[in-house]
């Protein structure tokens, strides 16, 4: 079964139903990539070679997310299909020609791909030099458009330019790219303490001159190693004898240092006073109170698997420097598995929106950085923490002030994850501003009771009390509504309803439990040991609630041997619990 | 005497927030607004709800002239607002530096308005201990005002320390609520279910703070106040219990005494072995008495503790000896004067720091571990020091700050914090 899809059961007298696959259309294609690619170059002229269903969606996504990206189209109609689209293109060629653009760029629609209508012919016949097609191919991915896109620019590039010192290019940033605008700022911001100048960035809000000039740069800089531009470095160095780095995803104070030294060495600059500056910056922040406070009791989820090098820099970042628990990412190569499988144990490749769905409420993060789909799912699922980390977005409004990269990208990130994650839970776990503090004297059964004290240890330490409080008032609330006592049952309600989501999943293990009897010999024969245990480890499963038990022998046993254990062992049980975040 | 205050804040501030977590009380901020204001924000923290504070934020003439009628004012606006039972007036520095008569308002009060208790609390001028402090004062304020009920032969009142204890000793009533013994709890979310403290026959202290509430229950309604240790870690846990169990005869709680031991032990033996492999030596630093209570649980668990006391009441001393001697030399009792955190550390040189936002800012940076001590309340029973040492050496985040000091030393010329 191909990667986000799946399967459906269909009721019976459909047999041939049962064939089809229920597909998730939450990621960007080829054309995507190529379009957004295109679109940014401002001297530029895109056409959208297409009917006017695809020119519309794509032109109204980005006027969403983008300032003032401008775009023709064909508008390709049901008739020039039949009759072939040539005409209309040279049509609109020409009136875009004659409006004096620096380079137009044709890009080509499905539709187009499956008529195959003589582009070049056409491109031909107008006569007009600077003009690149690009034909994305279909069911391509959205890094393999953009890197066809990048690698169609070269031919605008100038071999005979000489080489300025100090010079980079900036391959990566596109319209449509999570964050390039302040990722491009800061590091551009970056490079210019240690006296290096971006000439081009390739692409998102170059000009064509810019583009043509590119071979001038020293060295290439791949902005995006685990997604694109590292083709067509490779390109441009075979052309223009253009060393390229990327080596490093300038996320997180230490990448970034290390981003920052490579190139310095490259130019044989001393950055080290400057490196020490914002090493010393960076440490006075992340010690500040409120940091360490928030993150090292936090987990984070990352759902950014439109973007592998956001997965990769972010993940490292948040794991090593902050101490936070990365419970869950998702990315969409193997390769940026294999690097975030170094600080999450639980790492999807292009999930489909269920697994996902599966997975919050089994990790319960802290807060969850994505999409917009994300974020859909973490509010029904009643997540309050969200950032915005990846596309794709129903509209969103970006600057230069919100970087991820960099040093102040570190900075951003913490700043943005710390101050929603702590904030929300204030919020969260408050009454009405006017509201009561108890609903009266009202007596708790004595589960309910035992089972809150449980609930009150799986709670961070920076909002016990408060969230504590919350819950005592919620339970008090209905019990008083209902004429009743507080039961297990009405915590239960409680707890699901109000207290820090992270938690919700782990609750269920405290209501499971309450008022079982340890598990005896006879209980622990008939769990579906595979492995060899010890007795100290098969004791630890006396935490687990029954129901769970055999989940959990199935779970560790997996992790044992996931981590080369030959046996199961009270470390190995510590290891797999701290792994579900219990 | 330290160059700062490594208090959590301010007895106003802890009054406000203790008061402001026990429907039916409604406390009144009696001080100028430079002293008000800050306590406010202090204390909308840990507020459950009505986060407003009403207060008379004094003016110079008022200082001049006296600010009673404001006062008075107040309490009429609140009441006619509210209808609490009870409304205390914190008393703060001002008020009680130029002698305001605060009592006699709370007299009138009551007279003027029958159906109000108004009882006040002096929280100005009460460092040091300031945070222990405005727990205890602004209780001995309720207790001031409760009406006598029928004691419960046999029944037991627990003494917690702080308002979040409000939601938190469930831990420890239901072992007692299981033994069939009848069980008060104080503080509580609700003011008619405190004030049933008078009830209980044997009063036991849960912390080292309430010594003025307990001493105060005892004259007012005869209560025998029994300290018997800090229920924290398994060990204090299970004496206090069973304390409990021989004031009342309960062979019942001892058997869940004992049932609750097998539970825990197994696990709480594991920790133990993590902390002799892994050796500890932690420095708390005057929290809002959990300074003793944390450092309990990390002496049963084999860490070396040095502990700089805010308590020295009878029940604070009592504790000490109890720790002295069942720990000796893994414990030592830092009670002379020193100016700052950072010399402490230097000095006893601890692998963890409990202590509070001002001593960790001296600290952090040299890349210590601190905890604030505030994030270490409801220590109480077996589950919290379960919870407690299991994730102690994660808590630590040794990993991060290994990282720092490896960026630091590559990158960052070095710590010079």
């Amino acid at each position: 079964m191909p990667k986000g899809s799946e399967r459906i059961d269909h009721p019976p007298g459909y047999p041939e139903a049962a064939k089809m696959k229920m597909k998730e259309i939450h990621k960007p294609s080829s054309f995507e990539g190529a379009v957004w690619v295109t679109q940014g170059i401002k001297d530029a002229r895109m056409i959208f070679h297409a009917p006017p269903g695809c020119y519309m969606m794509q032109h109204m996504n980005s006027l969403c997310n983008e300032w003032h990206p401008d775009f023709y189209s064909t508008l390709v109609s049901y008739g020039d299909v039949m009759q072939g689209t040539e005409t209309q293109l040279e049509d609109v060629l020409r009136k875009v020609v004659a409006e004096n653009p620096k380079a137009i760029f044709i890009i080509t629609s499905p539709v187009v791909e499956i008529t195959g209508d003589d582009v070049e012919g056409v491109v031909s016949k107008v006569g007009f030099d600077k003009t690149i097609t690009v034909r994305p191919p279909i069911g391509g991915s959205l890094a393999e458009g953009k890197e066809k896109a990048f690698i169609s620019l070269i031919d605008l590039m100038d071999p005979s330019v000489k080489k300025a010192e100090k010079t980079v290019n900036l391959i990566g940033p596109t319209y449509n790219t999570f964050n390039w605008r302040a990722d491009t700022f800061e590091l551009k911001r970056m490079l210019s303490h240690i006296g290096v100048s971006v000439h081009t960035v390739l692409t998102a809000d170059c000009t064509v001159s810019e583009i043509e000039d590119a071979p001038r740069a020293a060295l290439n800089i791949c902005m995006y190693p685990y997604d694109w531009g590292v083709v067509v470095a490779e390109r441009m160095k075979e052309r223009f004898n253009t060393p390229y780095v990327a080596d490093h995803v300038p996320i997180g104070f230490r990448e970034s240092a290390a981003w920052l030294e490579e190139i310095a060495q490259f130019f044989q600059i001393d950055a080290k006073a400057y490196l020490a500056q914002e090493m010393q910056s960076g440490l006075d922040f992340i010690t500040t109170l409120l940091v360490t406070n928030t993150f090292f009791e936090s987990s984070a989820a990352l759902s950014t698997d439109n973007c592998d090098s956001y997965s990769v820099g972010i993940g490292r970042f948040l794991k090593r420097e902050l101490g936070m628990e990365i419970s869950l990412v998702t990315v969409g190569t193997d390769r940026a598995k294999e690097i975030v499988d170094q600080v999450c144990s639980t790492v999807l490749v292009n999930p489909s929106i269920d697994e996902k769905k599966r997975l919050f409420l089994e990790k319960a993060p802290t807060i969850i950085l994505g999409n917009y789909y994300d974020l859909k799912l973490s509010t029904d699922l009643g997540f309050k923490n969200f950032l915005f980390a990846d596309i794709p977005l129903i509209g969103h409004i970006f600057s230069e002030t919100t970087p991820f990269m960099g040093f102040m990208g570190a900075k951003h990130l913490v700043q943005a994850i710390g101050n929603e994650i702590y904030t929300k839970i204030f919020i969260e776990t408050k009454g009405e501003m006017e509201g009561i503090i108890s609903a009266g004297e009202v007596p708790w059964e004595l589960d309910a009771e035992k089972a809150l004290g449980k609930i009150a240890q799986l709670l961070p330490h920076f909002i016990r009390s408060i969230a504590i409080k919350k819950l005592h008032q919620g339970a008090d609330e209905i019990a008083v509504e209902r004429k009743t006592k507080v039961t297990l049952e009405i915590l239960r309600e409680v707890a699901l309803k109000y207290t820090p989501t992270r938690f919700k999943a782990k609750y269920s293990t405290v209501f499971a439990e309450r008022g079982e009897e340890g598990v005896g010999e006879g209980g622990l024969e008939e769990l579906p040991f595979q492995m060899e245990w010890d007795k100290e480890a098969q004791e630890m499963l006396e935490m687990v609630p029954s129901e769970f038990r055999a989940q959990a022998v199935s779970g560790t046993e997996e992790y044992a041997k996931k981590h080369n254990y030959t046996r199961v062992t009270s470390q190995v049980v510590d290891e797999y619990r701290r792994e579900l975040g219990f | 005497m330290p160059l700062k205050c490594y208090e959590h804040c301010c007895s106003s501030c802890i009054a406000l927030a203790n008061l402001g977590k026990i429907e039916g009380v409604i406390p009144i901020l009696h001080g100028p607004q430079a002293c008000t204001f800050g306590n406010q924000i202090g204390s909308m923290f840990c507020r459950p709800s009505r986060l407003l504070t009403i207060g008379t934020t004094l003016k110079k003439s008022e200082v001049i002239f006296g600010g009673e009628e404001n006062l008075k004012q107040q309490i009429r606006n609140v009441y006619a607002q509210y209808t609490p039972k009870i409304i205390v007036i914190i008393s703060t520095c001002v008020p009680q530096l130029i002698g305001e008569d605060v009592k006699g308002v709370s007299t009138d009060l009551q007279n003027e308005i029958p159906d109000l208790k108004v009882t006040y609390c002096e929280t100005g001028f009460n460092h040091p201990r300031s945070t222990p402090m405005g727990n205890d004062v602004s209780w001995k304020a309720i207790v001031d005002v409760l009406e006598p009920q029928e004691v419960v032969k046999n029944s037991v009142g627990l003494l917690g320390r702080a308002g979040q204890d409000a939601d938190s000793l469930g831990t420890l009533t239901s072992p007692l609520r299981e033994a069939g013994i009848t069980t008060y709890a104080f503080p509580a979310g609700h003011i008619d279910e405190m004030a049933k403290i008078v009830k209980a026959e044997f009063l036991c202290p849960l912390h080292l703070v309430p010594y003025l509430t307990s001493k105060r229950l005892r004259e007012r309604f005869g209560s025998k106040v029994e300290y018997s240790e800090l229920p924290v870690g398994v060990e204090g846990t299970s004496n206090f219990l069973r304390g409990v169990a021989d004031l009342t005869g309960s062979q019942k709680l001892r058997e869940i005494v004992a049932r609750e031991e097998k539970r825990v032990l197994p696990r709480w033996q594991r920790i133990k072995e993590q902390f002799k492999r892994e050796k500890i030596r932690a420095l708390l630093v005057s929290g809002p008495a959990n300074e003793i209570s944390i450092g309990k649980i990390l002496a049963e668990l084999g860490a070396e503790v040095i502990i700089v006391p805010a308590m020295r009441n009878k029940f604070a001393q009592q504790e000490k000896k109890i720790l002295l001697d069942r720990y000796r030399s893994q414990i030592t009792f830092h009670e002379e004067d020193f100016d700052t955190v950072a010399k402490l550390a230097d000095f006893y040189k601890p692998q963890v720091i409990f202590a509070d936002f001002q001593g960790r800012v001296e600290v952090i940076r040299k890349l210590i571990p601190c905890h604030i001590n505030e994030n270490y309340l409801n220590e109480y029973g077996y589950d919290y020091a379960l919870d407690f040492g299991e994730y102690f050496f994660d808590n630590l985040r040794r990993p991060v700050f290994e990282e720092w000091r490896d960026l630091m030393a590559h990158y960052g010329g070095g710590i010079c914090a």
